[in-house]
């Protein structure tokens, strides 16, 4: 097998690693829980290594497509139709970067963090395959493909949240969580099969050409969005979410959080490169807006009269959805007009690079969040004070993640916002007053977070020490959040415009 | 190559924003600096101020609590904020609703519109 084969096989291997060593850290770890426990860190750092070699080679070299089984679909031979595509263009990148990030950071957080739960083994083997999962989502070029993906990151991601059995409220949530999903699973698989059973077809490329904006496509289309916006805790299905995030162990918070960013990766995957040809692009993208300006005033008013800290990020978590949900959506709306030259692809750059933002400094304030929590065994802002004594770098990198969030300069989620506020703007001017009040509102939350945890005199509540493994995982994000914070330009051109024309792409390379 | 422009879209340079904030910290310690160095730090230098007022002997106290940050904001939409508190209960069934409701709007949305 050359270099070369392995390049062009990457996807695989980010789908295939994470299964593989799901098993093995089982299978392992009933011998020896240290070398399950090394196991689940060579899977993780595997699979991370795979998404920079197939980044790389796409960024470089163009998009590609990898298929299982047969090459070509043939009406003589059956068995050729036994065959997944997936895809390696510049969205699935993005997409798989910025899960590799968190995946790493909370990978690498949860060895010192879980220390002493039962059943470690279980909970490495749920976090590959919610991996596999999510990656699995992102990488497919396949309908009934993706249904797979889906259930796989339900099922791990659900039985991540309610690992701690032993908590009532972890177990309400990860039920609360599991039924949403199964709900959101099954409809998945009922639009599928509306599409199936008129177009005999499960390819995305396929079905882009086949679809003809039947009655049946418009119901197949409204589920999807509805059920894939659900998943990615979208104003008005959002309730499951800060039940989830703030009830799952801390370490894995914001990789719960980044599976229902999957969820939206794949709505907008689904809308531009299915449906946008045959129905109208317009439509769905007034649907994304409205969702999007839902979110982001529902969660961050919600946030305001938050007063326990991991609910607080977890709304401030849907807030943010809420402005990728408008960028893309004013991406879609004006997509095949002239105004997609004049402002639509910069809201499509926005929203994308707010994507990757939002997945490094959400990881970053969720961790250092849980540090505290840790630390203290407060979750209360109420009862919180004065920690900043005790915790100057997990401070540190809470200020970080907490002016990014809030969009202030020169930290890169100001960046991100600027662009959709230039773009927005000149779509509809309202939206922006509601994007640019929230940002306001978002940043009078941060400082009441951060007043309350961490300033004041030290009332002595640090009682746990926080490792280093724990700060090394904090120190990660921060790194990669620096250099977005400073090389904005080279983010937006060397990642984010090859993910839009991935988006917008036609997918020549998958048709038969 | 990768082109490490500093300028996003014409319109930003986080760089030179902190070039800027840096010789700005520069000039603030030039002039702290040029401040009186003698001095004399007390035994109750330091300490907070409240009005003039004594500080109180445990410090809990003179934190504001979470809940008290806003209030005033909060109480005074009071009309908004009640009801979008109590939408969200916390029971599954009520999340199954608003799935089914934002289904059924989304699909008439989608016959009317397109």
């Amino acid at each position: 097998m050359t270099w070369d084969t392995i390049v062009t096989a990457s996807p695989t291997f980010i789908l295939g690693l994470p299964l593989l060593f799901a098993f093995l850290t089982t299978l392992v770890g009933r011998f020896s829980k240290r070398l399950g426990k090394l196991l689940f860190g060579v899977g993780l750092l595997l699979t991370t290594f795979f998404v920079g070699v197939m980044s790389y080679q796409v960024l470089t070299d163009g998009s590609w497509f990898y298929v299982f089984g047969a090459e070509q679909p043939s009406p003589e031979n059956l068995l050729s139709f036994f065959r997944i595509t997936f895809v390696a263009d510049g969205f699935a990148v993005l997409a798989t970067l910025t899960i590799a990030i968190t995946a790493l950071a909370a990978g690498i957080y949860s060895y010192s963090f879980m220390k002493g739960e039962s059943g470690l083994n279980k909970f490495y083997t749920l976090f590959l395959l919610t991996l596999a999962g999510v990656n699995g989502m992102v990488l497919t070029g396949d309908l009934f493909n993706l249904f797979v993906w889906f259930e796989v990151t339900s099922v791990a991601s659900c039985a991540l949240v309610a690992f701690r059995n032993y908590k009532g409220k972890s177990v309400e949530a990860g039920l609360k969580y599991m039924v949403l999903s199964t709900v959101g699973g099954l409809f998945v698989l009922f639009s599928i099969g509306l599409l199936y059973g008129q177009y005999g077809v499960l390819n995305y490329a396929l079905l882009r050409e086949g679809i003809t904006g039947t009655f049946i496509d418009k119901l197949a289309l409204g589920i999807l969005v509805v059920m894939f916006a659900m998943k990615s805790s979208s104003v008005p299905m959002q309730m499951w979410a800060p039940d989830a995030y703030g009830e799952a162990p801390g370490s894995v918070t914001p990789f719960i959080a980044i599976t229902s960013m999957g969820s939206l990766f794949v709505l907008f995957r689904l809308l531009f490169g299915v449906f946008s040809v045959s129905i109208s692009p317009a439509a769905s993208g007034s649907i994304l807006i409205i969702l999007g300006v839902l979110s982001m005033i529902v969660g961050v008013t919600m946030a305001l009269v938050q007063s326990d800290l991991k609910r607080l990020i977890a709304y401030l978590s849907v807030s943010q959805i809420g402005y990728m949900m408008m960028a893309v959506g004013v991406g879609l709306a004006t997509l095949n007009t002239g105004e997609y030259e004049s402002f639509g692809e910069l809201a499509m750059q926005g929203g994308l690079f707010h994507m990757i933002n939002d997945g490094v400094y959400k990881a970053l304030l969720f961790l250092s969040a849980v540090a505290v929590v840790h630390a203290t065994g407060i979750r209360s802002l109420n009862e919180l004070g004065g920690v900043a004594h005790k915790m100057p770098y997990t401070t540190f990198f809470f200020l970080l993640g907490a002016l990014s969030i809030a969009g202030i300069p020169p930290l890169s989620g100001f960046s991100s916002k600027l662009l959709i506020y230039k773009s927005v703007y000149l779509y509809s001017p309202i939206l922006v007053i509601i994007a640019l009040v929230v940002s306001i509102i978002t940043l009078a939350i941060i400082g009441k977070a951060f007043f309350n945890a961490f300033l004041g005199p030290n009332q002595g509540l640090v009682k746990n020490h926080i490792s280093k493994t724990m700060l090394l995982s904090m120190g990660i994000l921060t790194a990669v959040l620096v250099l977005f914070t400073l090389f904005p330009n080279v983010v937006v051109t060397e990642i984010v415009s090859p993910a839009i024309e991935g988006l917008i792409g036609s997918f020549e390379g998958v048709l038969p | 190559m990768i082109d490490i422009g500093i300028v996003l879209e014409d319109m930003w340079s986080p760089i030179i924003f902190i070039v800027i904030v840096l010789l700005n910290l520069g000039l603030a310690y030039w002039l702290f600096k040029m401040g009186d160095p003698t001095y004399n730090k007390t035994e109750h230098s330091g300490e907070p101020f409240i009005s003039g007022n004594r500080p109180p002997e445990d410090v809990r106290k003179i934190h504001v609590a979470g809940d008290n940050l806003f209030w005033g904001f909060t109480d005074a939409l009071k009309r908004y904020f009640e009801p979008l508190i109590e939408g969200h209960t916390g029971r599954l069934n009520d999340y199954m609703y608003w799935v089914v409701i934002t289904l059924a709007v989304v699909l008439v949305y989608i016959y009317l519109v397109v």
